[in-house]
């Protein structure tokens, strides 16, 4: 390559690059925007419920919590979007650093402590004898591991338990998330990372989702070099599978 | 009675923040920019921050969490950044500089935020 198209095409990545940056801008001070509106609503809702302004008819009762579903389902969509765009938009641009892989798995289980507590549900880590560190992009790989876990929790019933674990195999670390929950049909075991997919079950398990998480999840698993895996059995639970190489 | 400090530069959640929080007991102190949330502290020692990261002026959120930090009354005052932000790499700057906890608004009821503010200051 001549010393010429080498510099054009650094000037090319350059402005790639500064268009990369500014779109991220963009969609961080939107986001910022639309959850303080989504906030405000929630929170008045909420008020309004509790009867902070007095009492409400039963049918205002049914208004209002109509409308703070749609708002809970706009909190989600947008965070679920912003995620989304930023597995597209930063692909090209995964950060590899050492990863201690269960310090990793032990942040994001404090950070959903108490949503299980208030669900009944049980976050148990199998912490295996030391492994060797990941060489990848950590805070893509808390998305994925944050996904697996949200989802076990919220698919699982009341009292079941949650497993977590870590194995080294072939040059590889594989990670196991494995719920006792509602499990997928094997209808819908082809369709579960398509985007905006969600399976009926689901949908009525819990209204709150968009069908973003496992497509991010998966985008985000093969952008690190991995692959995902499932097994499911309806009514029983569901274990996911991710192999990451070391 | 525990006082707290709201740095919110939005004044329609900061009242509904301050009307939560009084009710729930505390006695509470508000400020829409950094500075005036500065001179706040230096003025009188509060026992608690909450704090928004989006502000007005040359100071955002961060640049308060790290000049508390800085102080010697506000080494261990407990410190929510309570913000619409929340991307991973915000997260983790906040708890860097010392944050106690990242509460992102919309994922919590003003409910929710009491009880956390109560557990941190057991």
């Amino acid at each position: 390559m001549q010393e010429q198209d080498i510099q054009a095409l650094s000037e090319k990545c350059a402005k790639l690059e500064t268009q990369i940056a500014r779109q991220h801008d963009t969609v961080s001070i939107s986001t910022h925007q639309l959850r303080t509106s989504l906030s405000a609503f929630k929170w008045i809702f909420k008020m309004l419920l509790d009867g902070d302004t007095g009492p409400l008819t039963p049918e205002q009762q049914k208004l209002i919590e109509k409308s703070m579903q749609s708002n809970e389902r706009m909190i989600v969509l947008v965070s679920d979007m912003l995620n989304s765009l930023h597995v597209e938009d930063l692909s090209l641009t995964y950060k590899k650093e050492s990863v201690d892989l269960v310090a990793l798995i032990d942040e994001v289980l404090f950070d959903f402590s108490s949503e299980s507590f208030k669900r009944g549900v049980e976050l148990l880590f199998l912490k295996p004898s030391p492994l060797p560190l990941l060489h990848t992009d950590k805070d893509k790989l808390r998305i994925v591991i944050q996904n697996l876990v949200e989802n076990a929790i919220k698919y699982s019933n009341t009292g079941d338990k949650v497993f977590i674990t870590i194995t080294e195999e072939n040059h590889s670390l594989i990670l196991s998330v494995k719920d006792s929950g509602i499990g997928i049909s094997q209808e819908d075991q082809g369709k579960i990372f398509s985007k905006f997919f969600r399976a009926t079950n689901a949908q009525t398990k819990e209204q709150l989702g968009t069908g973003l998480g496992l497509s991010i999840t998966k985008t985000i698993v093969e952008g690190l070099g991995g692959s995902i895996s499932f097994k499911s059995t309806l009514s029983e639970g569901t274990t996911f599978v991710v192999t990451l190489p070391l | 009675m525990k006082k707290i400090l709201i740095i919110e530069d939005d004044t329609f959640l900061q009242g509904l923040e301050a009307g939560k929080l009084t009710k729930s007991g505390f006695e509470v102190k508000t400020a829409t920019t950094a500075e005036a949330g500065l001179k706040i502290l230096d003025e009188e020692t509060m026992d608690f921050l909450l704090l928004d990261l989006m502000l007005p002026g040359d100071k955002d959120g961060f640049a308060v969490l790290e000049e508390v930090r800085g102080k010697k009354d506000y080494k261990k005052t407990p410190i929510i950044i309570f913000s619409n932000l929340g991307e991973e790499a915000e997260i983790k700057k906040a708890k860097d500089l010392g944050a106690n906890d990242f509460m992102i608004k919309s994922n919590f009821t003003l409910e929710e935020l009491v009880e956390k503010i109560n557990e941190l200051l057991k």
